[in-house]
């Protein structure tokens, strides 16, 4: 068996979800197919079965003949053996099939989802491209099943149709007839399961939904109260999910006994043909017997054929999620090419802002929105006429290698404290942790401590200032950042404010804040308003000539 | 760093005796789910046997083919029936049961301790609410029935065996010995099999919810390759769990398939040599290979659940186990005669031997503000939870009252609750209307109380009736501060203990909300730990915590005056530049 997953997931075809199951399919083709042949094979084994078992009944005990005994006795093993293995080769190349298809899905998500960035959160919720994972390539990897095992299923079906024919023509009809028949009558039965059951399924989600909200404000709910109340909502809202759950029963029960019923007086109707035939000789007893068990075997591919259609609908539903995430490109395309000659200044012309290297620029702004407009443009995560080194960012090359805007947004991912923060391979974690002030967080877990997901183990300031270590640790040309000290008490954050002016020497640094802490340790204060610097200088030449930014830091103290 | 414990897990004997209580619940509907279920499962023997008559009869040359015909055909219609009702019964039960055991875990839950809530992580209790709640609904709702379905049909098929000819039942016992040992050799691999391949699928969805949730840093810090090497190292572990329990099954199922046809080979063999020597029919030949046939479908479905089972039982042993957790204090008679919050010699430790508080002493004064300042790990947030009655001080103690003081774990919740409540940086805005996320503070509130509380907080976002919380309109952490603010100010209570509870503010907005809170809050005591200076400022009183202990303690002038480690901080603020004090 060849081993998942793939290295590359190939680029899928995502003009629609018919096309993207197509796409899966033809690139695991020789698994689908051999799947589907050894379905047939597996199928048949079980079909032949009842024959086998007439002619031993007629051959061996009817006929008192010890020998042909052993030998269809015989027989049925060595096609119990045949079914053992093409039902084990079968189900192995099934599973390999439905990971295949699964891991593929998951592996095109997770990089369409890394190629669009800041783009994705604008244009999908977070949940939905989640649910991919969680759901949606389950219900793929169904559907590449359902398509081995329901062409074994349509094989057999016809197969036995064919014996029965050529042993008794009537009964081989009634089959016929009656196969098609049992098909339409549980038609209707099975789509009113299918629609409670997707109701039952959402209001499950929600409820979940509920629960883990509920655990989420576990500190709050028991810090303040109020535990009555919402375990009393959950108590509706679980009564709600147990009467849809016994709607679905209602729906399902029904077609268990349609299940057992149908196909059941089918059986009732070829034994009975059968055994007059065989009291009017046409028919052997072995063959009498044979006829009842092809009846019962009928009921295995038939309901194979029931799960054919829901599934495959299924897998067209999820892999119209998956196309629409496929199809969606980055807003802002990063595709420059040119190569600045050195270091050069950094040119917001939208606000007058010009950052030098190896100075530290902060920009305070009246209104915080402001700042973070400004950043945005320096990243270029929105549009704006910024030039670095005299080149305009449209068209510099490896951009986000170059300039690093750092937000309180960004988030930590999980994975060994110290790899987890090195993201580029260049700068010094150990001096960037010093500067964050973050070498106790390192000291008390461990550098190799396993990050949980998010960093929600860390408290909003020890957070903050692995966000800070990281962001420094990166060692970009341009580093932004955006109030990287608002979560920290105020003894840190003027540990901090010191180290960073020694950080980065020759490096370009602009700090969005109007922390007065912060804004004292500044090379250069850019006071901005309405979008534009209106004042320059240090933090205490600021104070001392514009009114507006002493009252803005200082917040009239 | 919050050390994140584990919860306890219910111990095997534990989940028995819950398991038999449940079953126990709903006895008639029990029974009655039973009942239906073996009427069905005889139904269901009868056509093996009625055509071992018509086989008997064809020989014979005389037999009643129309009435048995038709009587197999009236077997069909009863078994159908009967197995539409069961199922319905037994399902109706099922989702009753699970309704019940969620209900039951969410009540467990909202009892947790108050420090345990406070110190674990919720990531373990947040697992077992939705990874466990949903194992255990395909326990109830499939294992369970199908595997109680499947062993009745087993005995009563293996009853009907035995029925037809004793001596034709024999031959099928070949197959018990082999199945009995594969799944000797299964069931305990396949337990662990299993929990991994949920682990490793768990863990892959995780990796793609980071990617997509962080997409933004992932595009600013160029980790896409980042991020597709952990996506595709996640999927190969995921293969190697998925591997593993294949393995497993590539053995199970030959075997299976093999002991399913050996018996019925066994029993036309010895069952032809039986009728040769005049020692069965040949009807009841026929008749046993037919039910030896018919026995693998529940053989099969028994065996396809074991593992499910298991499965449920690991994850029923974590949903009781959040009931173990002990409880962290024990109300005594006394009630406080005051408002007045002592902490005397406070010594506590979150591991034994390492003290972060050492011997603290503060007497709060009613009404007075304080704010606390002081470096990270200072032991600030500590100090104010065992104000805030959360946690217990090693040694010394914390009490509310003027002449007979009360220690405040000493007071059961809805007491404690009265008198001192803690809102810390971390806020959570629950799904549902605002005014819930509001009265839950105090149930019964009307919405002119409501209001009045979110006015006190300058609130800007949306009205009562507004959905809010995840799937719901989207609050700013400033506006989730400001109405955890507004929860304390409907809630009441004498004293509050605000741990850097207006951090995610703009500064200057903070500001005007300490400011309108302190109109409302007036007469109240409050706690503040905060690192902006400001609110220091506009405190009555300045406790600097450094190292476990408070070091300066005073009004912001005197403080001042005094020149020591908050004067520094101070003058730094405003501009008169000091050196780095830690000397680096």
């Amino acid at each position: 068996m060849r081993t998942l997953p793939v290295d590359d997931p190939g680029t899928p075809d995502h003009r629609s979800p018919t096309r993207y199951l197509t796409w899966l399919v033809r690139t695991q083709a020789p698994t689908v197919i051999a799947g589907a042949l050894l379905g047939v094979v597996w199928m048949l084994a079980q079909a032949v079965m009842p024959a086998v078992v007439g002619r031993a009944i007629d051959q061996g005990v009817a006929a008192r003949d010890p020998a042909a005994l052993a030998l269809w006795a015989g027989a049925l093993l060595g096609l119990g053996v045949v079914q053992a293995v093409a039902g084990v080769t079968r189900h192995r190349n099934s599973v390999f099939n439905w990971l295949a298809a699964a891991f593929r899905t998951v592996q095109v998500t997770t990089r369409q989802a890394a190629r669009l960035g800041a783009t994705l959160p604008k244009r999908l919720s977070a949940g939905e491209v989640v649910s991919v994972g969680v759901s949606d390539v389950a219900h793929i990897g169904d559907a590449m099943d359902i398509l081995s095992r329901g062409s074994g299923a349509i094989v057999a079906i016809v197969a036995v149709a064919a014996i029965m024919l050529v042993a008794s023509p009537p009964l081989g009809l009634i089959v016929l007839v009656g196969v098609p028949v049992i098909l339409l009558l549980a038609a209707p039965l099975l789509r009113p399961y299918r629609r409670r059951e997707d109701a039952h399924r959402e209001l499950v989600g929600e409820l979940n939904t509920h629960a883990t909200d509920l655990v989420g404000g576990l500190r709050v709910l028991r810090g303040i109260g109020g535990e009555t109340l919402f375990a009393e909502r959950y108590r509706g809202e679980s009564q709600r999910v147990r009467s849809a759950g016994v709607r679905v029963a209602a729906a399902e029960s029904r077609l268990s006994g349609a299940e057992v019923l149908l196909p059941g007086l089918l059986v009732a109707l070829v034994t009975w043909a059968g055994a007059r035939y065989a009291a009017d000789g046409r028919l052997s007893v072995g063959q009498l017997v044979s006829f009842y068990g092809y009846a019962v075997f009928l009921i295995h591919p038939l309901k194979t054929l029931g799960e054919l259609a829901g599934k495959l609908t299924k897998g067209h539903v999820a892999a119209g999620r998956v196309v629409r995430l496929l199809e969606l490109e980055p807003e802002v395309p990063l595709a420059g090419t040119v190569r600045p000659d050195g270091p050069g200044d950094l040119v917001d012309a939208g606000s007058g802002l010009v950052a030098r290297p190896g100075e530290l620029t902060m920009v305070a702004a009246a209104d915080p929105r402001d700042a973070q407009a400004v950043a945005d443009r320096l990243g270029r995560h929105a549009p704006g006429e910024v030039t670095y080194a005299g080149v305009p960012l449209a068209d510099l090359a490896d951009l986000r290698d170059r300039v690093l805007v750092a937000v309180n947004e960004d988030r930590l991912f999980s994975g060994p404290l110290a790899g987890s923060l090195t993201t580029t391979g260049r700068g010094d974690l150990d001096a960037a942790l010093v500067t964050a002030n973050a070498e106790d967080i390192v000291a008390a877990v461990g550098r190799d401590a396993h990050v949980a997901e998010a960093g929600r183990e860390f408290s909003g300031g020890q957070q903050q200032r692995l966000r800070l270590a990281r962001a420094l640790a990166a060692d970009p040309e341009v580093l932004v950042l955006v109030e990287p000290t608002s979560a920290v008490d105020a003894h840190t954050e003027a540990r901090v404010a010191d180290r960073l002016r020694a950080a980065r020497p020759d490096r370009i640094t602009v700090v969005c804040t109007t922390s007065p802490l912060l804004l004292d340790r500044a090379d250069r204060v850019a006071y901005v308003e309405d979008g534009r610097v209106v004042a320059e200088g240090t933090h205490r030449e600021l104070l001392d000539t514009a009114s507006r930014y002493a009252a803005v830091v200082t917040r009239g103290m | 760093m919050s050390t994140a414990r584990k919860l306890p897990v219910a111990s095997a004997a534990q989940v028995r005796a819950y398991a038999r209580r449940l079953t126990l619940r709903h006895p008639r509907a029990l029974a009655g789910a039973l009942a239906l279920h073996a009427l069905a499962a005889v139904c269901g023997l009868v056509a093996p046997r009625l055509l071992g008559e018509l086989v008997d009869g064809v020989s014979r040359g005389r037999a009643a083919i129309d009435r048995i015909g038709l009587a197999i055909a009236a077997f069909v219609v009863a078994q159908g029936v009967l197995t539409w009702l069961a199922h319905y019964a037994s399902a109706r039960l099922g989702e009753r049961v699970l309704a019940d055991l969620r209900e039951e875990f969410v009540d467990r839950v909202l009892a947790l301790p108050l420090s345990t809530v406070e110190r674990a992580g919720t990531g373990d209790l947040v697992s077992r609410t939705s990874r466990d709640v949903d194992a255990l609904a395909t326990s109830v709702r499939y294992a369970v029935p199908e595997t109680l379905i499947g062993a009745m049909a087993v005995v009563f098929t293996a009853g009907a065996l035995v029925l037809t000819g004793p001596l034709v039942a024999l031959p099928c016992l070949v197959a018990v010995p082999l199945l009995w040992g594969v799944m000797r050799w299964y069931l305990p691999r396949a337990r662990e099999g299993y929990l991994r391949e949920n682990a490793a699928w768990a863990e892959m969805t995780d990796g793609l919810a980071e990617t997509v949730h962080g997409a933004r840093t992932v595009e600013a810090f160029g980790l896409a390759a980042a991020r597709r090497r952990r996506g595709d190292a996640d999927i190969a572990r995921t293969w190697r769990a998925e591997r593993y329990t294949l393995r497993l099954r590539t053995v199970l199922y030959p075997v299976i398939e093999i002991s399913f046809v050996l018996p019925v080979a066994a029993t036309l063999l010895v069952g032809g040599l039986l009728h040769a020597n005049g020692l069965a029919s040949l009807g009841q030949v026929t008749a046993a290979t037919l039910y030896v046939v018919q026995i693998n479908g529940p053989i099969e479905m028994l065996l396809s659940w074991l593992d499910e089972l298991q499965v449920g039982g690991a994850s029923l042993a974590r949903l009781l186990g959040v009931g173990n957790v002990p409880p962290d204090r024990v109300a005594g008679e006394a009630r406080p005669d005051g408002e007045r919050l002592t902490a005397r010699g406070v010594h506590y430790a979150y591991r034994p031997g390492h003290d972060v508080l050492h011997g603290v002493d503060l007497a709060l004064r009613p009404g007075e503000r304080l704010a606390m300042v002081g470096p990270s790990g200072a032991g600030k947030s500590t100090l104010g939870r065992l104000v805030a009655g959360v946690d217990g001080p090693r040694a010394g103690t914390v009490t509310v009252g003027e002449g007979a003081a009360v220690p405040l774990v000493e007071l059961p919740l809805e007491e404690l609750r009265g008198h001192v409540a803690l809102v810390t940086q971390e806020h959570h805005v629950f799904r549902g209307a605002l005014r819930d996320n509001l009265v839950m503070a105090r149930p019964g509130a009307t919405d002119e109380e409501a209001a009045a509380a979110l006015a006190a907080v300058d609130w800007d976002g949306p009205g009562l009736d507004a959905r809010v919380g995840s799937g719901g309109e989207t609050l700013s952490p400033a506006q989730a501060q400001q109405l955890a603010l507004a929860r304390l100010v409907l809630a009441d209570p004498h004293t509050l203990v605000l741990d850097e509870a207006t951090s995610l503010l703009d500064p200057r907005a903070a500001r005007r909300l300490e400011r309108s809170l302190a109109a409302v809050l007036d007469g109240r005591t409050v706690v503040a730990i905060a690192h902006r200076l400001h609110t220091a400022h506009d405190a009555d009183r300045v406790a600097v915590v450094e190292d476990g202990r408070i070091t300066e303690l005073g009004t912001h002038d005197a403080l001042l005056e005094a020149n020591g480690s908050y004067a520094a901080l101070w003058a730094s603020w405003h501009g008169d530049h000091q050196p780095d004090r830690t000397g680096r």
